[in-house]
C-alpha cells in the first residue's frame, strides 16, 4: 500500500487519522492517531499527541506518545513528552525529556 | 540535518494515502496528491491533485487543481482548475482557467475573473477550431438552450488541450450526433 507522506514544506494543523503508515517530513500540529507506523524524519516537526502502533522518530516531537507496540528514538531526535509503550528504544545521541512507561507489572 | 534533497528545494511530493483522514488546516509549498480524505482548509502554492479515491471537503486555495475525485467546497486557483472525467465537485470555482471535461459532474459557480468585452482572452494556449467549440452545444442538452450566439459556451474545447503537468485523459470524442442544427449554425456564421 502506498504510504502517506507529509512533505517537508507542508504544515498541517489539525487531526490526522488512518490505517496506514505515515511519514512526516513537514510539520504537524494537533493529533495523530494511526493503526500502523509513524515515521518522523529528520526534517519532521510534530507538536501533537500521538497514538499509534509503532513510532520511529528522527526529527522533533513535542507531545505525548502512546504506542501499542514500540517507540524508537533515533539519534539526533529531540522529543519532549511522555512515552507509553511496551517497547521503548532510545538510541545514543537522542535527546528526550519526559516520562517513560513500559507498563511494567509490580 | 536536512538531506541534500530537501535542501535543494525539491520537496518530496506529499501523498495522503487512501485510509488517511486529515481534519484541520493544511498549508504548503509543494504538490499534494490526495487519495484519502482532507477536511477543513487547504492552501498550497503548487498543485493539488485529488485522485479518484480522494475526498476533499475543504475550502481550497492553490495554484492548480486537478480533480479526479470528490471535492465539496470552494476552489480558488491562481492558474487553473481542471475537473477530469471522474471528477465530482460541489462548490464554487474561481480561476482564470477552468477546464471541465466530458464526464465530470459539477454544481456551483464558475468565475474566470474579468472578461472585458473586446479584449482577447489571456494566454489561451491554442485556439481550437471554432466548430469544435460550438458543436457540442446542440446535442448536449437540446431542449434547454435555444440556439443563440455561443458567447457563453461552456468551454468544452479543453478536451484536446494538454493540461499543465497532468496527463490528459483521452479526449472524449465529440458526440457523433452533431445535429443538423449545429451544422446550419456554422453555415450561417460563415456567410457574414
Amino acid at each position: 500500500m502506498a504510504n502517506t507522506v507529509i512533505g517537508s514544506s507542508l504544515i498541517i494543523d489539525g487531526e490526522i487519522s488512518g490505517d496506514e503508515d505515515l511519514v512526516i517530513q513537514g510539520t504537524v500540529k494537533g493529533k495523530i492517531s494511526l493503526k500502523e507506523s509513524l515515521f518522523v524524519e529528520s526534517s519532521g516537526v510534530v507538536e501533537a499527541d500521538i497514538d499509534t502502533q509503532n513510532v520511529e522518530i528522527a526529527g522533533r516531537v513535542t507531545g505525548n506518545i502512546a504506542a501499542s507496540d514500540k517507540v524508537e528514538l533515533k539519534s539526533d531526535c529531540r522529543v519532549v513528552g511522555d512515552i507509553k509503550a511496551p517497547r521503548i528504544l532510545i538510541a545514543d545521541g537522542a535527546s528526550f525529556k519526559g516520562n517513560v512507561d513500559m507498563d511494567v507489572k509490580g | 540535518m536536512a538531506s541534500p534533497k530537501e535542501l535543494s528545494g525539491i520537496a518530496g511530493n506529499t501523498v495522503i494515502g487512501p485510509s488517511i483522514l486529515i481534519n484541520g488546516k493544511l498549508t504548503g509549498d509543494e504538490d499534494l496528491t490526495v487519495r484519502g480524505r482532507v477536511e477543513g482548509e487547504l492552501a498550497l502554492t503548487r498543485t493539488l491533485i485529488v485522485e479518484p479515491s480522494g475526498v476533499v471537503k475543504a475550502n481550497v486555495s492553490v495554484k492548480n487543481a486537478v480533480v479526479s475525485g470528490v471535492v465539496v467546497g470552494n476552489i480558488a486557483a491562481t492558474e487553473s482548475v481542471e475537473l477530469t472525467r471522474d471528477g465530482r465537485m460541489v462548490g464554487d470555482i474561481r480561476s482564470p482557467r477552468v477546464i471541465i471535461v466530458d464526464g465530470a459532474s459539477f454544481r456551483g459557480r464558475v468565475d474566470m475573473g474579468e472578461l472585458a468585452p473586446g479584449r482577447p482572452l489571456p494566454e489561451r494556449p491554442r485556439t481550437m477550431a471554432r466548430p469544435a467549440v460550438r458543436a457540442p452545444l446542440a446535442p448536449a442538452r437540446p431542449p434547454a438552450l435555444p440556439p443563440r450566439p455561443p458567447v457563453r459556451a461552456p468551454v468544452p474545447a479543453v478536451a484536446g488541450r494538454p493540461p499543465m503537468g497532468a496527463k490528459a485523459p483521452p479526449a472524449p470524442p465529440l458526440p457523433p450526433t452533431v445535429a443538423v442544427g449545429a451544422k446550419k449554425k456554422i453555415v450561417v456564421k460563415k456567410k457574414k
